[in-house]
């Protein structure tokens, strides 16, 4: 058979130059993290450092104020570090045992067919958008807040409060957990539990003792994922959130003020100090989500060895 | 307790958590549609958003002529005049006469505008304008000024014009407003501005993770860095679009955030979904196939672009219609990018909103329009489960292609 040199050899540079164009996209694709952080940074880094044009932030202030007045030019985020940690600790303790009996429903307990029920309403839950949710959040949850702080004889401002932002971020990160867990609990194995029921254990005992207790690691991992979720969400809390002017919140039916709803409420100029410092606050945003995760990567490898 | 007893406690907690999600979707649905479905109209889908005021008189050539067909729809109907009014009040908590019929031969539907530098034009009263005011002539020849205060309701406008006007002479009248045409149409562009970015690079990350990637380190980081992306919030993307994009459209003549701007952040936004969805489709493809290219003599590229890619198509596709669903339900990295200035003509360089941000934009203000913000949820909703459905038919599809 006769080659075709010059054919071959220009197929063969073809061939080279979408090996490179392939690799180009994708580190192109992987270096958006790295520019995201970069510029963030930044940008957020900028109040602090001197030769500032708006007059420069001292950052240990900014890190530990418990006052963020745009009007008055205070900005302190250490009582909205606390608020958004403490409202997204709290949706996750609300969401996590129904997502994970949800789960085992979807998973291990229901009829085949209405486990396929369930789990497509979870997926409609999930594709649900943030501010979609945040409508429903206004209209429904603050109002049930307003009845049940009346009724127990509080005055809410309009229902818009800390008890408000952690039912709709439970409701938020709920479909994010279920299908991690769902994902965790289908991958146990059946020999695992066919031990367990051939050793005389009910079938509900196998799935509440030796299912969930195999699935722990990815059902962790769900967790963690839903607790990054809760602490980015913006649209839909910044409409319940009432943004509070000092903190820290603790008391439920009290307006609250997190990272996100910071980031979001009051934006009017695209210049200045008070559009600068949303970005220190996105920077926060970001230490917050990294630190957060960090610590609970440790937690889930100890809780996973512990197995 | 008995170990049955405890069992079934232990079994209908997980239907009672169930229930309760299933509880939850049915409240947000039923909420968006008592509150929004009365809004839902042609008007809505098409109209402006803001209100528009005109000042018409009749043209000067029109000759009376009795109205052609007798009108029985909703409000008062004057048979002289051919129109029809009715009492409404607007989302604003405003009573106003909305027109709910002009007949072709009526004095309304021959209008020009009186307003400096658009006289002459066309300027006809039209279905679900709402009348200001009104002069007319009288038996005696005298024009009469009839207020807002002085037509009272529909029906006593329609009462004084047939028994006391001989001719009109000109009205003033809003648009309604209220409506999402321009949201529309922005989110149209930025779908299309996202996925002809997204989807080139999204592609091309998938074919070079799948095809030709080994477990060198770099390309382990390559990986790790597009799987942090799903992570990000897209509030901080919307903080990158304008730190590092925003000087990439003012090339391109941006002088302000735009749609331009949007499009480019959700475009990075779309990644992860674009190359996720499509490398699932690539592991799907049986290697046979390569190899059965490769051994006739196709190159790797040309066995890409000609076998592996056309059996892919489904998972592309799937990444597609996931990323439209991403980008009209996508609000926080609009905020910073976009603006939340709604604009009834937005352009690719100008501000505007999507609808997600139109409703943030209508829910933040002094007056929150729960009404529009429903109705534009429920649109928003229908396309999302719609795009969901299909989403699941291909997978479903896809699974059993290569059986």
């Amino acid at each position: 058979m006769l080659i075709d040199k010059k054919r071959d050899k220009r197929n063969k540079s073809i061939d080279k130059f979408f090996h490179g164009f392939f690799m180009a996209m994708a580190m192109l694709s992987a270096s958006f993290i790295v520019i995201i952080v970069l510029f963030v940074f930044a940008k957020g880094i900028s109040p602090f450092l001197p030769g500032y044009e708006y007059g420069q932030v001292n950052l240990f202030d900014f890190l530990t104020g418990t006052t963020y007045r745009q009007d008055q030019g205070i900005y302190g985020v250490g009582f909205i570090i606390i608020n958004t940690l403490v409202c997204s600790f709290f949706a996750l303790l609300i969401s996590f045992p129904i997502s994970v009996l949800t789960a085992l429903f979807i998973g291990k307990v229901a009829p085949k067919k209405l486990g396929a029920a369930m789990q497509s309403i979870v997926e409609l839950l999930a594709s649900v958008p943030s501010v979609v949710y945040g409508v429903f959040a206004s209209g429904v949850i603050t109002v049930g807040v307003r009845q049940i702080a009346s009724a127990m004889g509080i005055a809410t401002f309009g229902g818009s409060s800390m008890l408000a932002v952690i039912i709709l971020l439970a409701i938020m990160i709920f479909p994010t957990l279920t299908s991690m867990s769902v994902t965790a609990i289908k991958a146990v194995d059946k020999d695992l539990e066919q031990a367990s029921l051939a050793l005389g254990a009910t079938k509900t005992q196998t799935n509440f003792k030796i299912v969930l207790t195999a699935a722990k690691s990815g059902i962790f991992a769900g967790a963690i994922l839903g607790l990054g979720r809760a602490f980015g969400e913006a649209t839909a809390v910044a409409m319940v959130a009432g943004n509070k002017l000092f903190g820290p919140t603790f008391n439920p039916f009290d307006i609250t003020r997190t990272l996100t709803s910071t980031m979001l409420v009051g934006l009017k100029e695209t210049t200045g100090l008070d559009y600068d410092i949303r970005f220190s606050v996105g920077l926060v945003l970001i230490a917050v989500i990294f630190i957060s995760n960090w610590i609970l990567n440790m937690v889930k490898k100890r809780v996973g060895r512990n197995a | 307790m008995s170990r049955n007893v405890k069992d079934r406690l232990l079994q209908a907690s997980t239907y009672i958590s169930s229930a309760l999600s299933v509880i939850v979707l049915a409240a947000i649905i039923i909420y968006l549609v008592v509150n929004g479905v009365s809004s839902l109209s042609m008007h809505l889908l098409t109209g402006d958003y803001y209100a528009s005021t005109a000042n018409s008189g009749v043209k000067s050539d029109y000759v009376y002529n009795e109205p052609t067909a007798s009108y029985d729809g909703e409000g008062y109907y004057s048979s002289k005049w051919g129109i029809a009014v009715e009492d409404i009040v607007t989302a604003h908590n405003d009573e106003e006469l909305s027109v709910t019929y002009v007949d072709p031969n009526s004095p309304f539907a021959h209008m020009e505008s009186l307003v400096a530098g658009q006289d002459g034009q066309d300027s006809a009263l039209g279905v679900g304008d709402l009348i200001q005011n009104v002069y007319y002539e009288d038996a005696s020849g005298e024009t009469v000024f009839l207020s807002k205060v002085r037509m009272g309701d529909a029906e006593n406008l329609i009462m004084t014009l047939d028994n006391e006007a001989v001719a009109i002479v000109s009205c003033n009248f809003e648009g309604l407003g209220g409506g999402i045409r321009g949201s529309i149409i922005a989110t149209l562009y930025l779908i299309v501005i996202s996925l002809v970015i997204s989807l080139p690079i999204g592609i091309a990350s998938a074919i070079y993770l799948h095809e030709y990637a080994n477990k060198s380190k770099i390309n382990k980081l390559i990986r790790q860095g597009i799987d942090t992306l799903t992570g990000v919030p897209s509030i901080i993307y919307g903080l990158m679009g304008v730190a590092v994009l925003f000087p990439v459209t003012q090339l391109v003549g941006a002088t302000s955030t735009s749609i331009l701007l949007g499009g480019l952040t959700l475009a990075i936004i779309l990644l992860p979904t674009i190359i996720s969805s499509t490398e699932e489709a690539l592991i799907v493809v049986p290697q046979s196939l390569r190899d059965g290219s490769l051994s006739l003599g196709a190159t790797k590229s040309q066995t890409i672009f000609k076998v592996v890619l056309p059996c892919a198509i489904n998972g592309i596709l799937t990444g597609v219609l996931l990323g439209i669903g991403r980008v009209i339900g996508e609000s926080a990295a609009l905020v910073y990018t976009t603006s939340t200035v709604i604009s009834d003509n937005p352009g690719i360089l100008t501000q505007g909103t999507s609808l997600s941000l139109m409703i943030w934009s209508i829910m933040s203000g002094e007056q929150p329009n729960y009404q529009l913000a429903s109705a534009i949820s429920l649109i928003i909703l229908v396309i999302v489960f719609v795009i969901n459905f299909i989403v699941k038919i291909i997978g479903k599809r896809l699974a059993r292609s290569f059986m």
